[in-house]
Formats: C-alpha cells, sequence, structure tokens
C-alpha cells in the first residue's frame, strides 16, 4: 500500500496539540506521527504518548560491566598474578573500592551514551523528512499516512493553521514497522548503502578508525606487524659487569677502604684553618653534625641516646688523632650508625668542618 | 463553535495596554533573559555571528595565545631531550611546579561540572546560559591537567606504564597507589565530561546545521548525528542528561578528594590529613568558579553575547564564589588548627615558615586573595560589576595557585628528617611550561569559539517557554512552570 508522508510547521503548541488529536480520530496510529522541535516540549504537553526510552537500562548494564571490569582489574588480575607490597595484601578491601567505584561510573555514563545513540538510530546520515525552520522554534509535525486518508490528514494540518506544508511519496517505510524482519533490514540496507553522501565516507572513517585501533593495541606490541620502534638504545655507552679497563677515580674521590692517603689524596685539609673556615665550619657544624655529637662534640647531642655505640667524642683524643682524611671519609661515607652527609656538605664545606672538629681538641 | 483559547508562541510579547504595566515588563524583562524571548532565530545568529566574524582583534590573541602553547610544547621537547635534570627539581622536592598545576587545572575543572549537573539538579534558573562556557572550562582544564603527570615523567614515552594492559613480565599497575587512582578517575571524569558536554551540544549542533552552508554544514551534519528534535530524541536525551547529571556529581567529588590523596597517603607533616579530601573539593570548585566568571566575562565582551550573558547570571555565580570562599576559610582553619594544636615540631616549623618565614608573603597574599578579597562580594555593587567581578575571581586565581605551591613544593621541603630539608625555586623550564599551560586553557577556548556555539541555545529557548510574569500587588514578577 502506498503511504504517504505529510510535514506541516506551525508556530504554537495548542494548535499542534488539536492536530494531532484529529489525526488521532481520522485513524492514524499514535506511531506513524511525530513531533519535531528544537525545544524540548513533553509529549504530555502536546497530548502525546509518553516515549519509552530504554537508556536507562543500557545505563544500568553498563554500570554492571563496569562493576565486573573493575573487578578484574583489582582482585582478579591480582589473584592471577601476586605480587604483595605495602603490607596491605594482595586484595585489600578499601584501595578496591575507589577502582570499584570510578570504573562503574565510567561504565554507566558511556554505556548512557552509548543508549542514547542506539535508541535514537544515531547517527543516521540519509536524508530524512525534515524541515530547517525546526531549530528557529517552529513545532513540526511528521505523519506518516495510507494514501486514501492523506487528503484529510492535509486538510486537518491546513485547517489548524500549518504553513510550509508538505506531502512526498514514500518508497521504503519510515518507521520501523512490526512486520517481517526482511523488510526492516531491508530499510537498514538503504541507509548503509543509499545515495546519500555523508552516508558511505562515515562509515569508511568508522571502519578505518577500528582497524587502526587494533592495529595499534594489539598487532604491534605483539610482534604480529613487528615495528621497529626507535629506542635510542645503541647510542648509549653500554659496559658490562667487571668489564675493563678501569676508569680512573674523579679528581674529589676518597678511597672507602685500604690506605685512606693514596696519590694525589690531601693528607691533610688543603684549607687552612683561617677565621674564616673556621665559622663557616662552626655554621655548618651546627647543622648537620650537632643533633648527634653535641655543641661542644662530647658525643652527647639530643640524638645521642637514640644510639648504641653512641656518636663519638670528638674532642677525645682518639678521634683528633683521626687524619683529616679520615674524618672526611667518615663525613662521606658515614660511618657505622653515623648516616652519609655528602649531601648536606659538599667538599669544601667538609673540610671547614673538619677544621671546626679540630678546633674542639680538648 | 466556541473559539478555543490557544497559547501564544513564546516569543511572541502581547501588547500591554497600560503604560505602567508595560514599563515594569519592560523592566523585569532587561533583567532577566528568560523573561525576555526573542525570535529564535534572531538570537540563535547572536549564537553564531561571532563564529564566523574574527576581528584583527581575536586574531592578535589567538597568535599570542598559540605562540605561549608552542613555548610550552617546545620547552616540553627540550626537557624529554635533555631530562628533568634541567629543571629545578632535586631531593626532597621531586614533586614541585607540575604538581602544582596538575592539581590547579583539575581544580578549575571542577566549576563546570557542578554548574551544568549540580544546578541542572537543582533546577537552578541562572545555570541556563552559561552552562555551557562551564563544561568547557572543565574539559579544557582536565585537559591540561592531564598533561602534567606525562610532562612530570619526564620520560613521558614510558606513560603507558600506568595502563593496565598484558605485558610479558606479567606485571600490573598497582592499585594499590594513589597514582592508579588517579588515572581511573581522571579517566572516568574527563571522558564523562566531555560526553556530557557533547550530548548537550547535540540540538545546537543541528540549529548550527540548519543555518550554515559550505563545509561548515558538512561538519555540523556529521557532529549532530542526524539529529530532528522528535519526541524521542528529546525525551532520550532527557534522560541520558539526567543519568549524566546524577552520575557525574560524585565522579567530581571523587576526582578532587583522590588527588588530595595523593598527598595525604603519604606521612608527609602538612600532607597526612584526613580533612585533605574535603578541603580539596572545595578549593577546587572556588578556584572553579573563578575560573568560570573569567571565562564568560570575557566571552561576553569579545562576542558580544551581552543579550544571553548578563548580570543576573554573573551575579549567581558570584553568590556561589563567595559561598565558597567561607566554606575555604572553614577547611583551611582546620587543616591547620588541628596540627597546630598538636604542636608537632616539624610541623611547628610549617607553620613558623608561612607565619614568618621565606614563604610568608606568599602565604598572607594567598589569605589575602582567598579570604578577604572575595568577602567584598556581599555588596551588591561588586557582585553587579563586571570589572569588579572580573578582578575578585582574577586574585582567587592567584591565591588558589599559591596555595597549591604552599602545599606541594614547600610542604615537601619541610620533612621529618630536618638534615634533609630543601628549598625549591622553580627554574625556566617549568616556569615556561607553566606559563603555557595558561596559554592552552585559553588557546582551546579561542579555538573552539570559531566552531562551536558557546550558549547552550536549546537550554535557554526551554528556559523562556517555562517562565511567565505574575502580577503580585503593584509588582510584577517573575513565575516559572515547572515540568515534570
Ligand atoms: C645522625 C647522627 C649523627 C650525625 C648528624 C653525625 N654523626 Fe658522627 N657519629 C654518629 C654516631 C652514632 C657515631 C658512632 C658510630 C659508631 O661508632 O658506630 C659517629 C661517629 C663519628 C666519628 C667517629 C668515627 C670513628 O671512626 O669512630 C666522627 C669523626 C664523626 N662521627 C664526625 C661527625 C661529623 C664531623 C659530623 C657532622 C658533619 C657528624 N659526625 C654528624 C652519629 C652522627
Amino acid at each position: 500500500m502506498a503511504k504517504n508522508l505529510l510535514i506541516g510547521l506551525f508556530h504554537e503548541a495548542t494548535p499542534t496539540a488539536d492536530t494531532l488529536a484529529q489525526l488521532r480520530e481520522l485513524g492514524i496510529p499514535d506511531d506513524c506521527v511525530t513531533v519535531m522541535s528544537g525545544i524540548p516540549y513533553r509529549p504530555e504537553w502536546l497530548g502525546r504518548p509518553p516515549v519509552r526510552g530504554r537508556v536507562p537500562m543500557f545505563a544500568l548494564i553498563g554500570a554492571g560491566l563496569g562493576l565486573v571490569t573493575a573487578f578484574v582489574l583489582t582482585w582478579g588480575l591480582w589473584l592471577l598474578y601476586p605480587l604483595n607490597q605495602g603490607g596491605q595484601g594482595i586484595t585489600p578491601v578499601p584501595p578496591t573500592l575507589i577502582i570499584l567505584f570510578e570504573v562503574t561510573m565510567l561504565g554507566t555514563m558511556w554505556a548512557a551514551f552509548v543508549g542514547l545513540l542506539l535508541e535514537n538510530r544515531f547517527p543516521i546520515f540519509k536524508s530524512q523528512l525534515y524541515d530547517p525552520r525546526i531549530t528557529e522554534g517552529h513545532i513540526g509535525v511528521l505523519a506518516e499516512v495510507d494514501a486514501e486518508l492523506a487528503d484529510k490528514a492535509e486538510a486537518i494540518l491546513k485547517a489548524n493553521g500549518a504553513h510550509h506544508l508538505q506531502r512526498v511519496e514514500e518508497k521504503y517505510p519510515l518507521f520501523a514497522r512490526p512486520g517481517n524482519l526482511l523488510d526492516r533490514l531491508k530499510a537498514r540496507v538503504t541507509t548503509l548503502f543509499g545515495p546519500d553522501l555523508l552516508q558511505r565516507p562515515f562509515w569508511l572513517v568508522v571502519a578505518v578508525g577500528i582497524v587502526v585501533l587494533l592495529a595499534v593495541g594489539a598487532f604491534i606490541p605483539y610482534g604480529i606487524f613487528p615495528v621497529a620502534i626507535p629506542t635510542q638504545m645503541e647510542h648509549q655507552v653500554s659496559i658490562g659487569f667487571q668489564q675493563g679497563p678501569r676508569l680512573a677515580a674523579p679528581a674529589a674521590a676518597v678511597p672507602v677502604q685500604g690506605p685512606v692517603l693514596i696519590a694525589g689524596q690531601p693528607a691533610s685539609t688543603p684549607y687552612p684553618a683561617t677565621a674564616d673556615s673556621l665559622q663557616r665550619g662552626k655554621v655548618l657544624y651546627d647543622l648537620t653534625c650537632v643533633v648527634c655529637h653535641g655543641a661542644s662534640g662530647d658525643g652527647n647531642g639530643r640524638l645521642s641516646g637514640f644510639f648504641v655505640p653512641k656518636p663519638a667524642d670528638l674532642t677525645s683524643a682518639r678521634t683528633q688523632a683521626f687524619s683529616d682524611s679520615q674524618i672526611f671519609l667518615v663525613i662521606t661515607q658515614g660511618f657505622g650508625a653515623m648516616p652519609s652527609l655528602a649531601e648536606n656538605l659538599d667538599v669544601q664545606n667538609r673540610w671547614d668542618v673538619i677544621n671546626y672538629v679540630r678546633s674542639l681538641k680538648k | 463553535m466556541s473559539e478555543r483559547k490557544t497559547d501564544q508562541a513564546f516569543w511572541r510579547r502581547p501588547a500591554i495596554a497600560d503604560e505602567t504595566e508595560a514599563h515594569q515588563i519592560e523592566d523585569v524583562r532587561q533583567q532577566h533573559l528568560l523573561l525576555d524571548p526573542r525570535y529564535p532565530l534572531d538570537s540563535d545568529r547572536d549564537v553564531l555571528d561571532p563564529m564566523y566574524r574574527s576581528s584583527k582583534r581575536y586574531w592578535f590573541f589567538f597568535a599570542l595565545f598559540a605562540g605561549l602553547v608552542l613555548m610550552m610544547f617546545t620547552t616540553w621537547t627540550v626537557q624529554m631531550w635533555l631530562g628533568l635534570g634541567i629543571t629545578g627539581l632535586k631531593r626532597p622536592t621531586m614533586w614541585a611546579l607540575y604538581i602544582v598545576n596538575f592539581v590547579y587545572f583539575i581544580g578549575i575543572g571542577h566549576a563546570g561540572t557542578f554548574i551544568s549537573a549540580a544546578l541542572r539538579v537543582l533546577k537552578v534558573e541562572w545555570r541556563r546560559p552559561i552552562s555551557r562556557a562551564a563544561e568547557l572550562v572543565t574539559v579544557f582544564g582536565l585537559m591540561t591537567a592531564a598533561l602534567f603527570p606525562l610532562i612530570h615523567l619526564g620520560r613521558t614515552w614510558k606513560f603507558y606504564w600506568l595502563i593496565p594492559y598484558p605485558n610479558e613480565r606479567q606485571l600490573w599497575p598497582s592499585f594499590h597507589s594513589p597514582l592508579l587512582w588517579d588515572l581511573t578517575a581522571i579517566t572516568t571524569y574527563l571522558s564523562c565530561s566531555i560526553l556530557f558536554a557533547y550530548i548537550s551540544l547535540l540540538p545546537d549542533l543541528a540549529m548550527a546545521r540548519d543555518h550554515t552552508s559550505g563545509w561548515r554544514h558538512i561538519l555540523y551534519s556529521v557532529l549532530a548525528l542526524g539529529w530532528r528534535g522528535t519526541e524521542r530524541e528529546w525525551s532520550n536525551h532527557e534522560t541520558a542528561l539526567n543519568i549524566f547529571s546524577y552520575a557525574i556529581i560524585p565522579v567530581m567529588f571523587s576526582v578532587h578528594t583522590i588527588v588530595s590523596w595523593d598527598f595525604a597517603m603519604a606521612i608527609q607533616p602538612g600532607w597526612h590529613s584526613t580533612i585533605f579530601g574535603p578541603y580539596f573539593v572545595v578549593g577546587a570548585l572556588f578556584s572553579g568558579a573563578g575560573a568560570v566568571i573569567i571565562a564568560l566575562t570575557i566571552i561576553r565582551k569579545a562576542m558580544r553575547l551581552q543579550y544571553f550573558l548578563r548580570t543576573e547570571h554573573l551575579e549567581g555565580m558570584a553568590k556561589l564564589m563567595l559561598l565558597l570562599s567561607f566554606a575555604w576559610d572553614y577547611f583551611y582553619f582546620n587543616d591547620v588548627l588541628v596540627p597546630w594544636y598538636g604542636q608537632a615540631p616539624v610541623e611547628k616549623s610549617l607553620f613558623a615558615l608561612f607565619a614568618s618565614g621565606r614563604v610568608a608573603p606568599l602565604f598572607y597574599l594567598m589569605i589575602f586573595a582567598n579570604a578577604i578579597v572575595p568577602v567584598t562580594l556581599v555588596f551588591k555593587r561588586v557582585r553587579t560589576s563586571i570589572v569588579g567581578l572580573f578582578i575578585v575571581s582574577l586574585f582567587i586565581q592567584i591565591g588558589m595557585y599559591i596555595e597549591r605551591f604552599l602545599i606541594v613544593p614547600v610542604g615537601l621541603g619541610q620533612n621529618e628528617i630536618p638534615f634533609a630539608w630543601g628549598v625549591y625555586v622553580p627554574y625556566l623550564p617549568e616556569s615556561l611550561i607553566s606559563i603555557g599551560a595558561f596559554g592552552l586553557v585559553i588557546f582551546l577556548f579561542f579555538l573552539i569559539s570559531r566552531f562551536f556555539p558557546l550558549i547552550p541555545s536549546w537550554e535557554v529557548y526551554e528556559g523562556q517557554v517555562l517562565q511567565g510574569l505574575r502580577r503580585i500587588g503593584r509588582a510584577i514578577l517573575p513565575t516559572r512552570a515547572e515540568p515534570d
């Protein structure tokens, strides 16, 4: 049976509602009529049956999928590949809750978006019956009517003051009929491969995008398409374990063990104990050593109680008998419970402190 | 047959015989956008026209901000090449300006959601014309913020180690770590904010499609996905927006809470605080509201959108900001009072540093900008002055940036081991990148303003349909119909 498509534009909501009521009286079922507007008029304002969308259902399914994904990412993977850390056990609950929440929300919202697209059959790029004036504030009534009713329907639209009335013969049904699947598929196929301008390029881009994503996401990392990703490793010097020749020590280096005095290493401080050096030494000593060794150097600093053995008495004959380089070594490397202070004192600072330590001699 | 009473199209203004009444109505219209409807085509033109008319001044600023963006990316490239050593990062302050920027830009991203989602749920009408701009502040703020962990990585190309994917060593990102929480939260927030903005953009894209030709027409046809505004489309659209609004609000709260946990989970004096979550969220909303006001005032002037963006909208934002300023004071006081009462030595030293140490000027500037300047908003004069609001918002941005600076590198420099204390000073690379980041957000705005309508016109028309006037005694007052 041939169908006719009618579209008419209205300015106001009341005549639109009247038209819709009269079309129904004429025997045109509600699902063959739709209203288009640039403003969200609620169906009940126009006396139309409410729309039952399934977007919330999509959102719920998405939430479920998100929850499952989050469980896989947290507990699933960590039970499969256990790696104990942080003293929290393999599957601690509190951090899991955080991931569960975020991924569930991600699933909910993405699914709601997908639901919106599917429920509205978006994207539609085939030409549809539409009038650009609708986004100017007009309300459009679109009806699909049997040919014999078309004249009457048109008269109703006109009587209620519709302007820009249009009537089109329809080749394919506009609304998905409860008819058989083949018919509906045919309608789909025309939308996919029809003569419309954008439909084909769009899906082409989508298809290419999916292939590229697959290639990047799976094929390249797994070496299915081996791609030589530059790592710059070949520019780096590569030295094997214990490979010779041995490099010379840097100028300021101090030996860790063995004789303290080696060639080129000053046995005593290269900086004379001038007033300046002593003053600097005192300041630095008060910053870095005093907490342990005490202000007078007797080893009774505030923290000394925490150390066994106690910090050395720097005024004692034993310590004072050390060579300068030996004290330098202690500061640089640390000794026993004493930490290395190399980061706090640069080389000259260390010699200044040593000058000051010397001045503490009883 | 008796004449039935029919409604008037919402943009028609009935002629009023009584002259005083006409004046009164005109007055109310001047104040309220939603009571001042026009034929939608005229409004549409106002929204669309600035998109294709770019003045010389536009191109000047465009070039300026594009230059800043270029500077940012060049510096970043240089830093990748030479390594993080060229920045001021060194022990103990391995987190510094990049992390400050990260927190700051995520922060300004919070107001967008708050305005378009929370105010939507609460049916606050003045949100209508400003929600798009606010959403864009969110999206651009988050995009910029998301760059900073990458910049901060140094070896940016290793970023994929954060993503859970099967690898040959069978190691997975540890979800015990706040950094992974960050990744999930920001992925969720950023992608869903983009979708949210896009959904509410759909009807406007259709509007743009119907009023343009050439390449723009093709672009908008593709992006509008075939939107016609049928009942089914609108109804699903409404449902989807509602789901997003309710879902994205808790996500918004979670995001800045998790950012605060990046700090609070460490036993670092000044960081290890249970109140950090809500304190950060409030700070984020506060700076975000300021950022939205700045964006609105500039858009309003530059794109001649005075019809849509009126004093009432800016005043609404100003009130929100005032409230958030008080909330920030409250949380900051809490965050300081409790450790101060404890008198732990390191925390004491931190307070001394703030009160009279080397960062005291910054500290007092922060207090002035965040707690004192916004108090001027109690005066209607300031609330309704565009320049005044702009200045207050600018102060808030400065204050909130300093707040983050005081927390991140200054706090980190003062740890439990006094001999490992350190002073952080930003070096040139991170300074240039930070300046560039501000340029990037503005540049994105400049770019987007030529492509997408910055006013959600369908939301405005919907509001106009639902608004009406009512006489009470001598006054004529706006009233609102509420569907649902
Ligand atoms: C954290 C506390 C601490 C600090 C700070 C500290 N020391 Fe010590 N120092 C110790 C302790 C503990 C010992 C004893 C170690 C042992 O006998 O095992 C020690 C021992 C020494 C010794 C004797 C080493 C030996 O061979 O017996 C010297 C010399 C010394 N410290 C110098 C210094 C100087 C100079 C500074 C400042 C630059 C300094 N220390 C800072 C804790 C400290």
